[in-house]
């Protein structure tokens, strides 16, 4: 059933992730991952999969490559007459003073969107955790607990202190109530790490918005969350299925391969699950040649393979020549490997063209990037 | 509505009977083909491509897959303001109601609808061909040539003749005769069943074979034969692209193998002329460690873990560890369980093989009940759309399998279909 009430917030940037190349021409949200889709399909499906009817994706400046990617929202059944998508760029006349955007810069932008809708409630989250997240029972829990606000976490154990660093724990207490929040601990006191999702009710939540403007505050985390904690009724929900954040180029490639394995694949994509939905290309069937030897890769429409293949995801049109040795790596759309090339641990951005012969190799630690368009 | 200078209408009403269990549930225009299309996929394209924006699909015969399929015509670009794309069953009105007689028949039903756009031209296209074709250049010779019809029209090779409407025309492809199926052609230039009337023109015509009891109210034995008697302008218009009829289980079959070879005749991957679909919302394929392909088109949502050769594979199909099809087409969301063997095969959609069995066995101990040369031919063989084929039972080549095959011993291998989304390795 659609959901009237409530309209999603997607935050299409992260000032805390970084991707270098892959993000020098395009927003986090559109970084291509998985195959065929970008960042941003799994969130905008996961809220319309909930039936969210109404979603604004907040945007940075660099947004060419997401709005033309999102076009009117049809292919996430969100070109609709009164609610659909809606992209909303910062305010111009905002600010920085040389700081970094924060969640609350972006949400400014999403004044006039939030206040014009009709939903009494929101779902908001980040881009950039990968998951197949059914929201429904989020929200149902909200209602169960009479909630002010309902955070999204995940359990977390053994936390290296790198990662520890990058991570907001909750404390949570027997009846689900968040009795604790450490951003960015030294110590792991809790496995209940925030997956940067939460419901609330829209005209709290612009209460909460305008009076963190009103203070030159910029942070969700910290003065949304922490600064209400003991105010407000602040109350965790628990997802248990596979969730991938992707924050560096590592998580990056680590994801994409990881959706060699099976279970991953069943988490996303199982037929019990509802459908991760992208930007519709009309691609021919993927042609394997008569000479190619394809190993344990994920490919999507519209390839054309001839060399070998093993460990790899492969994104849609991209062409392997005849004797090339392709391992390991991540190649976008419309990439071009020529003849007899041999490739190990590279990510290719859209539209490279490695010319016959030549070889690239990278760590399984330390993958090599190739920028989009490039010749090599 | 706004006019339009030209209007497509699709007969799409067919059963295609010679295609045997594949359309029993579907008609012709909707039977898959070539790893992620249906037929009628290739007329929409075209006429999308060629800047016909307003279409009618003329159903009949079991037009609900293509009714759902085409819904409003988004993947075809022809959900318009001003015209698109509309499915015309036959109706009742206040006089009478009656199934579509024939193909004049159908169009002549449907005069209001295509008055409606009050269009010059109306270009009559059959929805069961494959091919890649711009009808605005065929529409650019009818109006350069004034003629009152243009009928397309390719060469076939001579021996094949006989089996074509044959357009016998003059030194400027003006049509003097026509016959049907000839049995000594005298050329071997083949009707492609795509026409270009001029609208004010054909309609009369429609009109006075509606009046006619005696017609079979088909345009190539009644209406052709009927302009050409009094003298109309009948322009023949050479197409010399590739075009497929796959109205026989084995033209079928061949028309997707074509897609494999070095040189099809036309370019299915051509990004200025895409044939469009209804994309299902799927993950890439994925193919195992253990798997070996060659030769094959593979699509979205399939998982590969057998052998797979000179195939062509649709969406959502699974082939487990050590089966191995060779020279088969698997149709969507099919199943091809550990072990097994398809040899030469068409699998229908949402099929289930067994492990261990064999689809197109020429082994003596193999099951012969299903043997039909009538449908098959040249081996192939067919099992029909949400058929299971039970364990290790070994289907005989040329056969049509219209419903499942259980287990011959005391066991019943009944129900298996239900496992279907845990069994996969």
């Amino acid at each position: 059933m659609v959901n009237n009430n409530t309209l999603g917030l997607i935050f299409s940037e992260n000032s805390e992730a970084s991707l270098g190349e892959l993000m020098k021409f395009r927003s986090l949200a559109a970084v291509p991952v998985g195959g065929r889709y970008r960042i941003i399909d799994f969130m905008l499906s996961n809220m319309v999969n909930s039936g969210i009817a109404n979603v604004g994706i907040t945007a940075g400046f660099k947004n060419r490559s997401l709005t033309d990617h999102v076009g009117s929202g049809r292919a996430w059944d969100l070109a609709r007459k009164e609610t659909g998508l809606f992209i909303l760029p910062p305010p111009e006349t905002i600010d920085l003073n040389g700081r970094i955007m924060g969640g609350i810069d972006y949400l400014s932008g999403a004044m006039s969107y939030l206040n014009r809708s009709r939903q009494e409630y929101v779902m908001l989250s980040d881009c950039n955790t990968i998951c197949n997240i059914d929201l429904e029972k989020v929200m149902d829990f909200h209602f169960e607990k009479d909630a002010d606000i309902t955070v999204v976490y995940t359990e977390e154990p053994n936390l290296g202190p790198r990662e520890l660093e990058k991570h907001i724990l909750f404390g949570v207490a027997d009846d689900g109530s968040v009795s604790d929040i450490q951003i960015y601990p030294k110590k792991q006191k809790s496995d209940a790490a925030y997956m940067h999702m939460f419901f609330i009710k829209k005209s709290l939540l612009i209460e909460l918005i305008e009076d963190c403007l009103a203070h030159d505050e910029h942070v969700i985390s910290k003065n949304i969350l922490l600064a209400n904690l003991g105010k407000l009724r602040i109350f965790a929900y628990k997802f248990e299925g596979y969730k991938k954040k992707i924050d560096t180029i590592d998580a990056f490639f680590e994801f994409n391969l990881e959706l060699l394995r099976e279970d991953v694949r069943r988490e996303l994509f199982g037929e019990d699950k509802k459908s991760i939905y992208t930007k519709v290309k009309d691609s021919v069937p993927t042609k394997y040649g008569r000479e190619a030897e394809v190993k344990n890769s994920f490919i999507a429409d519209g390839c054309e393979i001839y060399g070998e293949v093993e460990n790899c995801i492969v994104f849609r049109g991209v062409k392997i020549g005849k004797g090339a040795k392709v391992k390991n790596s991540v190649i976008m759309q419309k990439s071009q490997i020529m003849d007899n090339c041999t490739v190990d641990n590279v990510i290719f951005d859209k539209e490279v063209i490695l010319c016959s012969g030549k070889s690239l190799v990278g760590e399984s630690t330390y993958p090599l990037v190739i920028g989009k368009r490039k010749v090599v | 509505m706004k006019s339009k200078e030209c209007v497509a209408m699709i007969l799409a009403g067919g059963q295609g009977s010679r295609l045997g269990i594949l359309t029993k549930d579907i008609a012709k225009p909707a039977v898959p083909f070539g790893g992620k299309y249906k037929i009628i996929d290739f007329p929409l394209s075209n006429c999308a491509h060629s800047g016909i924006t307003a279409v009618g699909v003329l159903t009949q015969y079991q037009p609900l897959e293509l009714n759902t399929y085409i819904g409003n015509g988004q993947p075809w670009d022809l959900d318009r303001n001003d015209g698109g794309v509309y499915v015309l069953p036959p109706y009742v009105s206040a006089e009478k109601g009656e199934w579509y007689k024939g193909t004049a028949n159908a169009i002549y039903q449907n005069i209001g609808f295509i008055s409606g756009f009050d269009p010059k031209y109306v270009v009559i296209l059959s929805g069961d061909h494959i091919y890649k074709m711009d009808y605005s250049k065929m529409i650019k010779a009818h109006k350069a040539a004034e003629a009152a019809a243009t009928i397309a029209v390719i060469e076939v090779p001579w021996d094949e003749a006989s089996r074509f409407g044959i357009m016998n025309t003059d030194e400027d492809m003006n049509i003097v005769e026509f016959e049907e199926k000839p049995k000594k052609p005298k050329s071997n230039l083949a009707s492609m069943g795509v026409y270009v009337f001029s609208w004010d023109i054909l309609k009369k015509y429609l009109i006075a074979d509606e009046n006619d009891p005696n017609s079979d109210n088909d345009f190539g034995k009644n209406i052709i034969p009927a302009m050409l008697r009094d003298q109309n302008k009948m322009l023949a218009y050479r197409f010399d692209g590739y075009w497929k009829d796959v109205g026989t289980i084995q033209s079928l079959w061949e028309a997707n193998m074509n897609l494999l070879s070095e040189n099809p005749g036309y370019e299915i991957n051509d990004p200025g002329w895409k044939i469009f679909s209804r994309n299902p919302a799927k993950p890439p394929h994925y193919i195992a460690p253990k798997s070996k392909v060659k030769n094959c088109y593979i699509t979205e949502g399939c998982e590969i873990f057998g052998d797979v050769e000179n195939s062509v594979i649709f969406q959502g199909v699974t082939i487990e560890e050590g089966a191995v099809v060779r020279d088969s087409v698997i149709f969507p969301d099919a199943y091809i369980g550990k072990n097994a063997v398809v040899n030469k095969a068409m699998i229908g959609t949402d099929a289930y093989i067994s492990e261990n069995s064999e689809i197109g066995s020429a082994d003596d101990d193999s099951v012969k009940d299903f043997y039909n040369t009538k449908i098959c031919s040249d081996d192939i063989t067919l099992i029909g759309p949400n058929v299971s084929v039970a364990e290790g039972i070994k289907v005989a080549s040329c056969s049509m399998v219209t419903r499942n095959i259980k287990k011959p011993s005391v066991e019943k291998a009944a129900g298996k279909k239900s496992v279907k989304g845990t069994a996969t390795a």
